[in-house]
């Protein structure tokens, strides 16, 4: 076989090295860019916000003069709605991700069921809306309250839920389930007491990026008709209630009307993104501790 | 590790239980009360979003002054889109208006057997207002707005107002179909006459008021609440409805005013059945009545005569007596 590749010009390799050069400047401006919009937001949302941030707006009730206003109610309502989501994504989320890895078995149930949940993902939150607002609030007629919106923020991060506790049954190596049935383990005594106990960091980590995602969302809300005012504060999941991102939504709006509203939304936005950045670092704080002692 | 698993149930299944339980005792909203009593349960309120300032500032001086029991709570759909949830079996109380009820929305109120009164709450005026930086629209006559906005006519530049006047597109904008505020526009203003597809009709009252004051050739209109908030960011055009120029103010919106043209009674639909069925929500629409005056100017609105309040809370008082 004959050689037919030419040595290369120095022209060929002046350009080859430019390009390099130029391939190193558009991702590294591609990465800052995140970087650069996370500050000017940062930025923006203290310089307009910091100063408004108090003992009194946290622990305050909702009122329309913005000097009185405070976000305790968005506060109650935001644990609340985590008590109904916690629970339910937990339970249903890890059972579907052990039916689907440990107990089902290759073929067509468990290709649509997995294919399902795939859709479901891509789903957007408003559609989530629509169908909580039909299901929960008018045909199961529980009204626009905790227990409503929580299950609908459920099904909205389920999906994510069970893909992530699916991806930490599956690394689990298979030599400890061996192990267990070897010692005479029942299924079930192998799950308990071996598998699931070695993947729940990492459960833990998928879960609780979903649960920030949950309390983030605005637009199924929306749907559901939370009220605009809503003074009293949520005592249970059968209450009306309001979050914090609905509560930086009206605010926004408001601020036609009355400039200083701005200024809340900014300040409440300050207590929403310090309450995810310690959500996702604990996820994050979960998933080193863990993954270092595997 | 299992442990944890168990203790996460458990803290679910506990908050579920207590929650259960704690939120039993405030359910039971049906003793019959009198106005000077401890009064319970919700109210709940939708509709306009013009009229929320108003109805909010209302609900909260309610609830700290009044009755700290009863949870009055506002939202703001728009008028059109509150309807649809007011004249529904269980719908809410309340529904605020900026236009008055619709033949079609009567309709649906009987076949649903909703009885429905109307509160007339106070008065607002259409405010049109252009950005800060106009320094041409010194007036305008409703014939000329009218051919800014309506599809049938020639009228696209400033210049075609009025030679002298800048040679540049006008940017009309307004509130979408949800609100009364188009509603009355569209019907009181144009006649009916169908709008220019370019007119940029938007949801939500801030981006307007954003929009007007980014833009040097903006034109919007909405209720004077969202103008007298915002002041310092966009001027009202006044208006010549034949007896020289008129700006929109308190005093010009008013009943009689000289803008009463472009003034328009906002309102509150009670549902009656309600009404009768819980306390908390008839003592409500009498506060309403006997305090709207009294907050209207700082929510931007101008009070109505008390006779009219007086005729409307004389009926509310025929329904406690039963």
């Amino acid at each position: 076989m004959l050689h037919t590749r030419q040595p290369s010009s120095p022209s060929r390799i002046r350009f080859r090295l430019l390009a390099d050069r130029a391939a190193k400047l558009v991702f590294g401006a591609a990465a800052l860019f995140g970087i650069v919009i996370m500050g000017i937001l940062l930025a923006r949302i203290t310089s307009e916000g910091l100063s408004w941030l108090s003992l009194d707006f946290l622990t305050g009730r909702f009122s329309t003069s913005p000097e009185k206003a405070g976000i305790m109610g968005a506060v109650l309502g935001t644990f609340w709605l985590l008590a109904v989501v916690v629970p339910v994504t937990m339970i249903v989320g890890i059972g579907s991700a052990v039916y689907l890895e440990l107990y089902s078995k290759n073929g067509k149930i468990r290709t649509f069921i997995q294919t399902n949940i795939a859709n479901l993902a891509g789903v957007p939150s408003i559609v989530y809306g629509i169908l909580g607002l039909t299901v929960f609030v008018r045909v199961l007629g529980f009204g626009s309250v905790v227990l409503a919106g929580g299950l609908t923020l459920s099904l909205l991060i389920l999906p994510i839920v069970i893909v992530a506790a699916q991806e930490a049954l599956r690394s689990v190596p298979s030599q400890l389930g061996d192990a267990s049935y070897a010692l005479g383990g029942s299924k079930w005594q192998t799950i308990q007491s071996v598998i699931l106990p070695v993947a729940l960091p990492s459960i833990m980590t998928g879960a609780i990026l979903a649960l920030s995602r949950a309390i983030g969302e605005t637009a199924p809300l929306v749907v559901l008709g939370i009220p605009a005012l809503l003074i009293p504060f949520p005592g249970g999941i059968l209450d009306r209630f309001t979050v914090l991102p609905m509560q930086i939504y009206y605010w926004t709006l408001d601020a036609a009307l009355v400039a200083d509203y701005a200024h809340l939304a900014a300040a409440a936005s300050i207590v929403l993104l310090i309450s995810l950045f310690l959500l996702n670092g604990s996820a994050i704080y979960l998933r080193n501790k863990y993954s270092m002692k595997a | 590790m299992i442990k944890s698993i168990k203790k996460t149930m458990l803290i679910g299944v506990a908050a579920l239980t207590l929650a259960a339980c704690s939120s039993k005792d405030e359910e039971s909203d049906t003793a019959s009360a009198t106005a000077s009593t401890e009064l319970e349960g919700s109210v709940l309120i939708d509709g306009s979003g013009t009229v929320y300032p108003l109805m909010a500032k209302l609900a909260e001086t309610y609830m700290v002054e009044e009755q700290e029991g009863v949870s009055v709570e506002v939202s703001r759909a728009g008028t059109s889109a509150g309807f649809k949830k007011f004249l529904v079996k269980d719908g809410t109380d309340f529904n605020d208006a900026s236009r008055k009820i619709k033949d079609e929305e009567s309709q649906a109120a009987e076949d649903a057997e909703i009885e429905v009164k109307e509160l007339k709450l106070a008065l607002d005026g259409l405010t049109f207002v252009v950005n800060k930086d106009n320094d041409w629209v010194d007036q305008l006559t409703p014939e000329q707005l009218i051919s800014i906005f309506k599809a049938d006519s020639d009228v696209t530049k400033w210049s075609d107002l009025d030679p002298s006047w800048p040679d540049e597109e006008i940017k009309a904008m307004g509130p979408n179909e949800n609100h009364g505020t188009y509603e009355f526009f569209y019907e009181k203003v144009l006649e009916e006459q169908d709008l220019k597809p370019s007119v940029n009709l938007q949801q939500d009252y801030s981006t307007l008021v954003t929009l007007v004051s980014e833009d040097k050739n903006g034109i919007a209109f909405f209720g004077y609440g969202y103008y007298a908030g915002n002041q310092e960011k966009l001027q009202a055009v006044p208006v010549d409805f034949g007896e020289g120029p008129v700006e929109p103010s308190l005093e010009t919106i008013a009943e009689d005013g000289k803008y009463a043209t472009f003034t328009r009674p906002v309102f509150t639909y009670l549902n009656v059945g309600h009404a009768e069925d819980k306390p908390q929500v008839l003592d409500y629409a009498k506060y309403v009545l006997e305090n709207a005056n009294k907050m209207a100017g700082e929510t931007g609105f101008a009070p109505i005569p008390e006779s009219e309040s007086k005729e409307n809370l004389d009926f509310l008082n025929t329904l406690s007596d039963k």
